[in-house]
């Protein structure tokens, strides 16, 4: 790589320092190396449109936030109105409580579904039966693998106030049964609990892959020196994984604003809005339901860019930490 | 692997390493059957003769074994159709992701190719900042794929994550390789073909099955793209039917009140059932992979 790299500077230089004859020269090149590579160029061909079109096209329809966008009008003969859609957004009461429930349940999500796949990935490395061990971590990843679909229809079952289980146990202690879908009280730590219940399993994957390469005379030579567990744990397992957790942390507060949109939409209803209802559903009802795309569109892109910064700032502290930061 | 726990011969426990070790086997235990009694409890219920579940109540096993609900089921349209939608979207969509998701990340694995650097952070852009919703629906109407199968498979076809993946592992393989192919005249088409897919079958199974079962899984693009219901997917009929079981059935044209041996909790159930098992057939396999997945998921390089 570095020689590659350094050959093609020194080629950069030339080009600066000499005239006309040579940057015709190195023009030829590249299309002598277009042409070689030609076959390369046809298979990248549907992926780069792929990407073009489905990535970058949406990217260009965030034109339309500055717009009052009609679907029949078109885009061109819709007209602009500058920064309307936000100032629209910002001045509806609704739209603050939209932040503030995304950015509450979002929290809530990182507080109790980040550290538990830690905690759980220590216990997992520590079991020594082979087959426990490979038993434990295969049931553990399934619900990681179920859709939102199949859970919310368990959950729905399950939550039920007439006859599901949960509430059977609460009656049966004599407690009164609860719809905890529908109250705004427990809506919350419904959304909460059955995030970790699905990725709880599947987030130990990472931990345990790093905690692998671990050299295990490390442990030997702490418990020749009389270190319990306890120990070994705090001094051994978990600075060796630091860094992998600072990086996943990252990628958490980068994903703040993704407060979990199927989840939500498929479990709330408008009874529990005033706890639920996040930025995305917002986006969804406004700008899909409701037609009112380029307002739907101006709360999307406001979400996007601020997810946006989160990141930049997220991986510039971590590398200012002395971590290595995901880029 | 090397466990942690593992000892050398000669090295014994103490009694709070085995109190520890017990504890946490107890704990395990525990958190396997908190994990699984959903799914077992629904298998059960779907199992059942409904007027014997309908005291609620836990499930250890099927209350007067029934199969009531899956006729019924299997005799319901909407599910045989979301079946047939889901499974060639799974199938297509997989396919497609997979060899384009191979093809460029081959191609910009070659350090020589011009505008390599360019392209890659065009596509590690989408990493991290996207259109979003809105913007994607309208594009897929002015694209005219709207309220068509395409609708399904083509917007989620392939994800930067994937190509990152497949990039490093193709940069990975030895040069020596290619070089050979190349001095006997092979074109890189015929390299990628001959020598760069086959030594990769490992890795795009890995993508392959994490993309099928997202295929499989996908609810929210029939909600945004479909209208008709011959185009729905299985996730969206099942929805549809958690949602308003006899609803669906009228919609479905099936007269709820005649048939005898099914409620809608056990319709509900047995369509669960139904929609996961494809999951857990598939799942030893992503089982077998899904380490080397993460692992070489690295970004970096």
């Amino acid at each position: 790589m570095d020689s590659v790299v350094s050959s093609r500077k020194a080629g950069a230089r030339d080009r600066t320092a000499r005239p006309l004859s040579s940057r015709r020269e190195s023009a030829r090149r590249v299309v002598q190396d277009v042409v070689r590579d030609r076959f390369l160029y046809l298979l990248a061909l549907p992926g780069l449109l792929y990407f073009l079109i489905f990535c970058y096209g949406p990217m260009w329809g965030l034109l339309i936030s500055f717009k009052e966008f009609n679907m029949y009008k078109g885009f061109n003969a819709s007209p602009w109105v500058g920064l309307g859609q936000f100032v629209t957004l910002f001045r509806s009461t609704d739209f603050g409580a939209k932040f503030l429930n995304t950015l509450i349940i979002s929290s809530l999500k990182i507080l109790f579904g980040f550290p538990a796949p830690i905690i759980l990935a220590i216990l997992i490395n520590e079991i020594r039966v082979r087959w426990f061990k490979k038993l434990t971590q295969t049931v553990l990843y399934l619900p990681y693998f179920v859709s939102w679909v199949v859970l919310s229809g368990i959950l729905t079952v399950f939550l039920n106030p007439s006859d599901g289980v949960i509430n059977f146990a609460i009656k049966a202690f004599g407690g009164a049964p609860v719809d905890f879908l529908h109250e705004p009280a427990w809506f919350r730590q419904v959304i909460v609990a059955s995030d970790v219940y699905k990725n709880v399993g599947w987030g130990t994957v990472v931990y345990l892959a790093s905690m692998s390469g671990i050299d295990p005379d490390l442990y030997e030579a702490s418990w020749m020196d009389g270190a319990n567990k306890w120990k070994q744990i705090v001094h051994i397992t978990l600075p060796s994984i630091k860094g992998v957790i600072v990086i996943l942390f990252i990628l958490n507060l980068g994903n703040i604003l993704n407060a979990g949109f199927e989840q939500i939409f498929l479990l709330y209803s408008p009874n529990v809005y005033p706890v639920a209802d996040i930025i995305d559903t917002y986006v969804y009802r406004k700008g899909i339901m409701n037609a009112s795309y380029s307002l739907g569109t101006a709360a999307g892109l406001f979400k996007s860019l601020i997810a946006l910064v989160m990141i930049l700032l997220t991986n510039a502290a971590a590398k200012r930490i002395g971590e290595e930061g995901v880029w | 692997m090397v466990r942690a726990g593992k000892r050398r011969p000669g090295c014994r426990t103490t009694a709070g390493e085995r109190v520890f070790y017990a504890a946490n086997t107890m704990l395990m235990v525990l958190l396997m059957v908190a994990m699984l009694y959903p799914f077992w409890h629904i298998v059960m219920y779907s199992l059942s003769d409904p007027a014997l579940s309908a005291t609620g109540g836990a499930f250890l096993v099927p209350r007067g074994f029934t199969l009531d609900s899956y006729k019924f089921v299997f005799s319901y349209n909407s599910v045989g159709n979301g079946f047939k939608v889901s499974l060639f979207v799974t199938i297509v969509g997989t396919a497609l992701s997979v060899f384009c998701t191979a093809a460029l990340a081959y191609s910009l694995s070659k350090r020589k190719l011009r505008g390599r650097n360019f392209l890659t952070m065009l596509i590690f852009f989408t990493m991290i900042f996207s259109g979003g919703m809105v913007p994607s629906f309208i594009l897929v109407r002015q694209l005219k794929l709207f309220n068509t199968v395409w609708a399904l498979i083509l917007p989620g076809l392939m994800n930067a994550w994937n190509f990152f993946i497949a990039r490093n592992f193709f940069a990975s393989l030895p040069e020596s390789l290619e070089e050979s192919a190349k001095i006997d005249g092979a074109t890189d088409l015929a390299v990628f073909f001959k020598i760069a897919l086959p030594l990769s079958k490992a890795m795009l199974s890995v993508i392959g099955l994490f993309v099928a079962v997202g295929y499989w899984n996908d609810y929210f693009s029939t909600v945004l793209y479909i209208v008709d219901f011959d185009k729905w997917s299985l996730q969206a009929t099942l929805r549809q039917l958690i949602g308003n079981t006899l609803q669906a059935m009228q919609q479905a044209g099936i007269n709820y009140v005649n048939l005898e041996g099914v409620t809608s909790q056990s319709v509900i159930m047995t369509t669960i059932v139904v929609v996961t098992v494809p999951i857990i057939v598939v799942y030893p396999f992503l089982q077998k992979y899904f380490v080397k997945g993460v692992m070489v998921g690295s970004l970096k390089g």
